[in-house]
């Protein structure tokens, strides 16, 4: 039967220890041990890119890692990005202000890749942004508003 | 009574609209970016068990015996469910033509892969999992039938128990004089078409969860579900429950393009919560599950087509015959995907003389659903490449022959064949746009350019119509004693609270569509407030006025006159209540910019906020007939549609949009890969009521005729083994394959919807493979090679390049 772990982590700037499943996907964890839905479950198997979150900066898709490999880490979820007061992070905004998503469902994954990519890349040019997201689907938007919302955002982040 | 529905955005009650016909912020925005928006999979009921479920491994298989009693001693578990209840819980999932589906789960034998065998209940998904493995089921495998061309022979085997055919619909239309257009046609073309099953792929996969409560026998529901209007018939029918004990709370959807109207996982989770006496259930869909088992798949056909011509390239007959591969059941609506080319058999051409032939064949691979464009985009694509075909044998240039084909700007309303009216357009000046941006001349030049270094490049130019609002009459060919109806309501409540602002309530969730944010946009402009003072939010099954939600590009069409209506009568009320507090005549009391004043008598105005409140405070001054709630509600219907008669010719759909596109692509000789260079599109769908959301319609439309077209395929073997049951097989288009797309407005406003809008939201996946598709066909031309199967995935055209000669 399944063994159990103690995982500790930071999520968001918030630390929690908790003990798991070993066999528990780390999506699994977050969305339903700390209650953080806003990471969304697409297709479980690594390529549409819905799951994405930073862990210690980097994107990993959660969705093929399991919580025990993420003990000792950094977590970033889409919960993270705005201001706790409320205020939305510019890339949130450029998001919006360019209709970068309709059923918003892959957004949170799409957001997040962007996060890591601008904060590597504040520089990024198109096509190295095209490189970024090609790792995310998305069925309802259509991709050219996705690239319009960070490009947008690249350049809020550039000249705050 | 109501005034006059607003037929254009000037003649809203304010002086300049401020928001209708302009781009404006989304409200479902906000919630999305930042996670906080509670999909189906994010909801947690107290006691809450999941489900898993348990698929055939066979698609043809008689079930000796199921044994379950392992699973069910797991620690965890709750419950098994397996085929005995479910046949003696409820009767086959509906479908049309009736008598052609199965139960929600296999009785006594399995009749594809992915068909569900038993369910689960347990503590914990994980658990669910686990028990499933525990479950013994002993399948003696059947003969299989996975072709379409082998079922429609006459001999077996029969997928349906106790059927001696696998044919489920079998119809042919025909339409003025077929014979004589070809006898006396200068030139004909023939073509065989094959286009292959795809589907929609809702990043979000469907979620239920259901909880019957056995005390007050109320069934609630809640999940990813698109349309209680199709849902709630098919749980009184196959349930037996009565209609008022069911409730369906929708969530905002993650995405749905047609495969969540869908019912059969909905009666198989319900079952399950009627087995668990008043424990919640929920099921959350994996990927693997939605591309081999959710009856989601899509237009699987064979087409065989001609056209006759005259000399001038005057097209005066078409014959389409064509059979579509349904998978093991007739299932829900599927059929009206057989029967929407109806509607449209010419598309943007005048062809006087068309017989449609149509065969649904039953056959052991996972059932179709509804899917967006809803039958379309095959034949589209069939139509333009004959197009293209026949102007080659004629000489003619490929949109000259179009030219002399587009049904002109004057004939509208056009009266099509079959019956169906198309109300406004300009296909030809729309050509004229699209041929102008895109630097037609130009392209053709670099393309002569490419081919004469060796490249392979080809340019598609194409048209298509959207029949917005379309529904049941079209179903009414396959089921009259169910579909003889014209009605497809869309009702909404509208009310101002006493501080002046606005609420409205919508049946449907959100999804994509951005209905919350047009619908707060026109009730801005037509009460002359901010968008912030407007709330728009989603009620339940059981509060919500008739809906029908966005189905078949009707949404805009429809909810702009469900809100219009609604407002308009709550205007009126408190007109009648403005009278009394100006002490003037109802009829003199107008409403302009959100003030209610006295037509004439400058100075004399009220906000809404004072009439509203005045309402609810007075209710004893109030005129007779007036209560004290300011509320409307308004059931919107679309006019002048009809029931078809035998030969099948009717009004089917309200309104026509336009479309025209141009691909220019490269194939690589060496890979079979295609690349969109280009791509231009113009489009027509009236008033744009936000033009960045059709925008937005218009962009996704395409990259998903752009994997329907070079990418998406459910692959099967001669046993019916789906062989493309992952995203790593079952490809769909990233940000590299999706070209950075133009997109130029033409604008006939339609003359029969409220505001001139026309429906959208099938959007460009009606054209877009037909564009793509024959780009690369005429990239391919300089090797005399045409591919006629859709998609034309990288192998399939790679093959073709191996088969020419060099
Ligand atoms: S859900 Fe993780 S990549 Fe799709
Ligand atoms: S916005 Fe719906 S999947 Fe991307």
């Amino acid at each position: 039967m399944a063994t159990s772990r103690t995982v500790k982590v930071r999520v968001n700037g918030v630390d929690h220890e908790a003990t798991v499943e070993a066999r528990k996907t780390l999506v699994d964890f977050l969305r339903e041990d700390l209650g953080l839905t806003g990471t969304n479950v697409g297709c479980e198997h690594g390529v549409c890119g819905a799951c994405t979150i930073l862990m210690n900066g980097e994107t990993v898709r959660s969705c093929i890692m399991l919580a025990v490999q993420a003990d000792g880490a950094e977590l970033m979820t889409v919960e993270g990005l705005a201001q706790p007061g409320g205020e939305l992070h510019p890339i949130q905004e450029s998001f919006r202000d360019k209709h970068g998503l309709q059923c918003g469902f892959c957004t949170p994954g799409f957001l997040m890749t962007t996060y890591e990519l601008l904060s590597k890349h504040p520089h990024a040019d198109e096509e190295e942004i095209k490189e970024w997201l090609s790792g995310n689907l998305c069925r309802c938007t259509g991709y050219q508003d996705i690239l319009e919302s960070v490009k947008l955002a690249a350049t809020r982040l550039r000249n705050p | 009574m109501a005034a006059a529905e607003p037929k254009l955005p000037e003649q809203l009650p304010v002086t300049q609209p401020r928001h209708v016909g302009k781009d404006s912020p989304r409200m479902e925005d906000p919630l999305m970016v930042t996670g906080k928006v509670e999909y189906g999979n994010d909801i947690r009921a107290p006691g809450m068990l999941h489900a898993a479920i348990l698929r055939s491994p066979h698609a043809h298989a008689l079930i000796k015996s199921i044994d379950a009693s392992r699973a069910e001693k797991l620690p965890g578990v709750a419950a098994v469910l397996t085929g005995k209840e479910v046949k003696s819980w409820s009767r086959p999932v509906f479908g049309v033509p009736e008598g052609w589906t199965g139960y929600a789960l296999a009785v006594e034998k399995t009749h594809w892969v992915g068909e569900p065998v038993a369910v689960i209940a347990a503590t914990d998904r994980y658990i669910a999992e686990d028990a499933l493995e525990l479950i013994e089921v002993e399948y003696e495998p059947l003969e299989t039938v996975a072709d379409a061309l082998k079922a429609v022979t006459g001999e077996g085997p029969y997928v349906l128990e106790g059927k001696q055919s696998n044919v489920a619909y079998d119809r042919k239309f025909s339409f003025g004089d077929v014979p004589g257009s070809f006898a006396a046609a200068d030139v004909i073309v023939r073509e065989r078409f094959r286009w292959h099953r795809s589907s929609g792929n809702p990043i979000e996969t469907c979620v239920c969860i259901a909880d019957w409560n056995p005390v007050t026998g109320m069934l609630t529901l809640r999940g990813s579900h698109r349309s209680p209007h199709l849902i709630l018939p098919a749980l009184v029918i196959s349930l037996g429950v009565s209609s008022q004990q069911v409730r369906i709370i929708q969530s905002p959807l993650g995405g749905s393009f047609g495969v969540k109207t869908f019912a059969r996982y909905v009666i198989l989770i319900s079952l399950m919560a009627k087995k668990l006496k008043g424990r919640a259930v929920k099921w959350t869909e994996d990927r693997i599950e939605h591309l081999i088992g959710s009856s989601t798949h899509a237009w699987d056909r064979h087409y065989e087509c001609a056209l006759a011509l005259k000399q001038d390239g005057t097209v005066t007959g078409m014959k389409m015959e064509l059979i579509d591969d349904l998978g093991a059941f007739s299932e829900w609506l599927a059929i009206g995907m057989l029967l929407k080319p109806l509607l449209c058999l010419g598309s943007c051409y005048r062809i006087p003389n068309v017989e449609y032939a149509c065969k649904g064949l039953v056959t052991n691979k996972t059932p179709q659903g509804p899917l967006r464009a809803f039958g379309l985009p095959p034949h589209f694509w069939v139509l333009e490449q004959l197009l293209d075909v026949a102007a080659k044998k004629l000489g003619l240039e490929r949109n000259e022959i179009r030219r002399r084909n587009f049904i002109k700007k004057e004939e509208f309303p056009y009266v099509s064949p079959s019956g169906n009216v198309y109300d406004s357009g300009d296909y030809e000046g729309s050509l004229k746009l699209l041929l102008e941006k895109s630097g037609y001349d130009r392209l053709l030049k670099e393309q002569e350019k490419a081919r004469s270094e060796g490249r392979l490049v080809g340019l598609g130019v194409v048209s298509s119509i959207e029949p917005g609002l379309t529904g049941p009459p079209m179903l009414a060919l396959a089921a009259p004693r169910i579909f003889s109806r014209t009605s497809s309501p869309e009702g909404i409540l509208v009310r101002i609270d006493g501080f002046g602002k606005l609420i409205a309530e919508l049946g449907f969730p959100p999804g994509g569509q951005s209905q919350h944010s047009f619908v707060r946009q026109i009730l801005a402009d037509y009460f002359g407030v901010e968008l912030e003072d407007v709330q728009v939010i989603t009620v339940d099954s059981l509060s919500m006025q008739p809906s029908t939600g966005p189905i078949s590009s009707s949404m805009a069409i429809a909810l702009t006159g469900a809100v219009l209506g609604a407002a308009a009568r709550l205007a009126d009320k408190l007109k009648r209540v403005a009278a009394v507090m100006l002490e003037a005549r109802a009829d003199d009391i107008e409403l302009l910019d959100g003030q209610f004043r006295v037509r004439g008598v400058p100075g004399k105005t009220l906000a809404a906020a004072q009439v509203s409140q005045f309402m609810m405070a007075r209710p004893d001054l109030l005129p007779e007939g007036i209560d004290g709630n300011p509320e409307a509600t308004y059931v919107w219907n679309p006019p002048d549609r009809t029931i078809p008669d035998e030969r099948g010719f009717g009004r089917y759909s309200v309104t026509a949009a336009g479309a025209q596109h141009l691909c220019m692509v490269e194939v690589d000789r060496a890979t079979g890969q295609v690349k969109i260079l280009k791509y231009v599109m113009v489009d027509d769908c009236g008033v744009r009521l936000n033009p960045s959301v059709v925008r937005g319609m218009l962009m996704g439309g395409m990259a998903h005729g752009v994997g329907a077209a070079l990418l998406e395929e459910y692959v099967y073997d001669e046993n019916g083994q789906m062989l493309t049951s992952s995203y790593m097989d079952y490809l769909l288009p990233t940000i590299m394959e999706v070209p950075a797309a133009e997109e130029h407005e033409m604008c006939t406003p339609s003359p029969i919807a409220p505001l001139g809008v026309k429906g959208v939201g099938e959007g460009a996946l009606h054209t877009t493979p037909a564009a793509v598709l024959c780009a690369v066909n005429d990239a391919l031309e300089p090797l005399g090679i045409r591919i006629t199967e859709a998609p034309m995935s990288p192998l399939r055209v790679w093959k073709a390049l191996q088969g020419a000669s060099r």
